[in-house]
């Protein structure tokens, strides 16, 4: 995956550059006042935005208050990610690990796909449902060989005793 | 996902499969917000409207959860949990170390404070600047008003007196026709001096004043 930082969205002014202490009571409580845009109760989350045409969907990862719209107004763009597979069969992410840090530091939520996503890449340790999803897959796989194996050699011992 | 897992778990804990006695639909020790009333928010129907006909014997049920699995997720996710954790708590550390030396380098503070001074010695400048402009004003608006006043109460004054005067010499002449009154010391002897002197007040006078020598009858 490639590692190159999202490059940081015009950020309204005193967003990024002034201190930030954001995140629900108890986490991270320093200075002074919120962002410009003060929530009450909101709080920063690592999530998606969808972007891109029909049929071709593209994300940033983005940190954002939890009550804007998905696309809307964000604080930060932290990486961008390609779900649909490249010409050698990649899909291609980056990510912006330091101001990641900087979030979490700052008591930033993920979503969950930005979980994953983060446990694939290794910053962060695997999500349980991703091994889990692959468990899954690989003994629904081997169900399906089985079942494909064994019916194989019985169809196979009739024709050699019919002819 | 995982409230699925925690109904199944709940399923385990408490009796044998939950009776059905409440009719078609999940139910509700299953799926608490479930009940025969509540219809899902999505598809092309809204809210009030009545689910089909087709749809009267539909038993809807949760998803089947296998428990092992499901004791092995959840402490997957007790542990990723944990780490998770730990991993905000360190880069909290983190960031709260950076703000503290940025908030004590010395580098910069020396430049920042010099900065700092200059600014407030300049806008101390313009202050003092507008200041004296703004007294300048207002001095001389104040001795325009006292100008002003001035000439206004000599104006008066001069008003004053001028009819001061005037009613003086009213007064004055009264005191001059007094002087040819009639009165009760004299009547007898100004009624004597008419009578003496009959005065012939048998003319006409004209608009402007002119005895009139020539009327019409002459």
């Amino acid at each position: 995956m490639g590692l190159g930082g999202g490059a940081a969205a015009d950020a309204f002014p005193g967003a990024g550059a002034s201190s930030v202490r954001v995140g629900r009571a108890g986490v991270m409580v320093q200075l002074g006042s919120r962002l410009l845009r003060g929530y009450r109760g909101g709080h920063v989350v690592i999530r998606f935005a969808l972007g891109g045409c029909a049929n071709r969907p593209f994300f940033r990862i983005v940190a954002a208050y939890n009550k804007r719209a998905r696309d809307g107004k964000y604080l930060e763009q932290l990486g961008c990610l390609d779900p649909l597979p490249n010409a050698h069969g990649e899909k291609v992410a980056g990510l912006n690990l330091e101001r990641l840090r900087y979030w979490l530091g700052s008591g930033a939520q993920l979503s969950r796909p930005a979980e994953k996503l983060l446990g694939l890449a290794g910053f962060l340790p695997l999500h349980p449902m991703t091994v889990t999803g692959a468990e899954r897959l690989r003994r629904r796989r081997q169900r399906e060989e089985q079942a494909g194996t064994a019916p194989a050699p019985a169809p196979g011992d009739t024709p050699g005793a019919e002819p | 996902m995982l409230r699925a897992l925690c109904r199944c778990r709940h399923v385990l804990a408490g009796g044998p499969a939950p009776g059905h006695g409440h009719g078609p639909g999940p139910s509700p020790t299953l799926c608490p917000g479930w009940s025969p009333r509540v219809v899902p928010a999505r598809g092309r129907k809204s809210r009030d409207d009545p689910p089909a006909k087709s749809k009267a014997d539909r038993l809807k049920m949760p998803p089947p959860v296998d428990p092992e699995e499901l004791l092995v997720v959840l402490e997957r996710y007790r542990q990723h949990r944990l780490v998770l954790g730990a991993l905000r708590a360190e880069f909290r550390a983190e960031v709260l170390q950076k703000k503290r030396e940025e908030r004590l380098s010395g580098e910069n503070s020396v430049e920042l404070l010099e900065e700092h001074r200059r600014l407030m010695a300049w806008n101390d400048e313009e202050n003092a600047r507008q200041r004296a402009r703004r007294e300048e004003r207002l001095r001389k608006e104040a001795e325009e008003e006292r100008r002003r006043k001035l000439e206004a109460q000599e104006q008066q004054a001069r008003k004053m007196e001028a009819f001061l005067k005037e009613k003086e010499k009213e007064v004055l002449q009264l005191q001059e026709e007094a002087k040819s009154f009639i009165t009760l010391e004299n009547l007898d002897a100004r009624i004597e001096e008419c009578l003496d002197n009959p005065r012939n007040y048998n003319f006409a006078i004209d608009k402007n004043g002119r005895v009139v020598k020539r009327t019409m009858l002459s």
